[in-house]
């Protein structure tokens, strides 16, 4: 990989994970002053913090991509093998829902 | 909804964020322990709060790493692969291991930090010698270069001894996903003590991979229904409020007594969590 197509990725996933965090950050914020006088916030602030999970997730697969572009297969293949242990851990979570201590 | 608890929530994760930032270190050390101790919040509920503030933390702060083009990523995603699998291993044991474990290994884990921090981490002078080469890391092409303001030019450094590291990102992921913390205290030493890299590439990198990391065991949490968002809102918004107003703050105070003080917080929190594991509760 060139070093200006390493400088451009890296320009990229610095936008995408600083504007991204923000935009989590502020569907949080607005879930819970709308729960301070509805409960229906919460739902809101939820769906924030699912975001906040998923922005890292989603910059594995923008280093994916990349990875795939540049033809760098054997990188590229590490890339997709974390994204596949972390739609593992997910599985793993949903299977173990009912029993997991500390459950709302 | 209880508000005066969710502020609580939000200045206890402010205010150990914006201090933790100071010195360079992550909350989610302080945030377990506070939020257990003080909170009175199940420690399952207070690890999935404090790993949605990691996430917050790491990807809030990744820009100036990468835009200052220390963070090696190619170099990050062979270790996520170490990293994520020892957070898929600390899934499937959060809910078997009995939580008195838990809380001995929180008290290690604040002892280790405690002795860190007093140790005050220093830069190995390795950057540039050129001693074993590792075939993995030749072959992946994982060697880079960072810009060092010191020096005022361009360091080369290499990749070395790639097994070991990845062995050690194996037990820090799982580390991470048992206890919620981003444990770059773990990381860290492994990249630049364990794989011989400068420490700002070592502190950069980390801090890319723990979200990758804090994500992986968080989605699943999150699928398991133990992310409370009544505790994990106000703490993960103030952990990046605090982080964000830490990293623009100058340091008044003197660094070394602030330091001292911290390594203090941390032996006394390693106390108490040494004595929670016991089944005594000071608080």
């Amino acid at each position: 990989m060139s070093s200006e197509a390493m400088a451009r990725i890296e320009r990229r996933i610095a936008a995408l994970l600083r504007y991204g965090t923000w935009l989590a950050s502020l569907v949080i914020v607005a879930g819970l002053v709308i729960a301070s006088r509805d409960p229906v916030g919460m739902r809101l602030a939820q769906l924030g913090i699912g975001l906040l999970i998923l922005l890292p997730v989603s910059r594995v697969i923008f280093v994916l991509f990349a990875l795939l572009r540049e033809r760098d297969y054997r990188l590229a293949l590490a890339a997709a093998l974390v994204l596949l242990i972390i739609v593992a851990s997910i599985a793993v979570g949903v299977h173990a829902g009912g029993e997991a201590p500390g459950r709302e | 909804m209880d508000v005066s608890f969710s502020l609580w929530l939000f200045a206890v994760a402010a205010a150990t964020s914006a201090l933790g930032g100071m010195l360079g270190m992550a909350s989610g050390i302080f945030i377990v322990p506070v939020l257990a101790t003080f909170g009175h919040i199940e420690i399952h509920r207070a690890i999935g709060a404090s790993i949605v503030s990691v996430i917050a933390c790491s990807c809030g702060g990744a820009a100036p790493f990468l835009k200052n083009r220390l963070t090696n990523i190619r170099l990050a995603v062979v270790l996520e692969v170490a990293t994520t699998a020892g957070a898929l291993t600390g899934v499937l044991l959060a809910g078997i291991i009995p939580v008195p474990y838990l809380f001995f290994l929180f008290a290690v884990i604040l002892f280790v930090s405690a002795q860190q921090m007093f140790a005050k981490r220093r830069d190995l002078g390795l950057a540039e010698t050129r001693t074993e080469s590792c075939g993995w890391a030749d072959a992946l092409k994982l060697h880079s270069r960072y810009p060092d303001r010191a020096l005022e030019r361009d360091v080369d450094y290499q990749v070395q001894r790639l097994p070991v590291g990845m062995a050690l990102m194996y037990g820090a992921g799982l580390v991470s996903a048992l206890l919620g913390i981003g444990s770059g205290v773990l990381k860290i030493p492994a990249m630049d003590t364990g794989m011989r890299l400068p420490i700002k590439v070592s502190s950069a990198t980390s801090n890319f991979m723990i979200g990758v990391t804090a994500a992986a065991s968080g989605a699943a949490y999150f699928a398991r229904g133990v992310i409370v968002p009544s505790v994990a809102a106000p703490v993960a918004i103030g952990s990046f409020a605090g982080a964000v107003l830490g990293s623009h703050v100058v340091i008044r105070a003197s660094s070394q007594k602030l330091r001292l003080f911290f390594v203090a917080v941390l032996v006394l929190l390693g106390v108490e969590m040494l004595l929670s594991s016991l089944g005594v509760h000071v608080f």
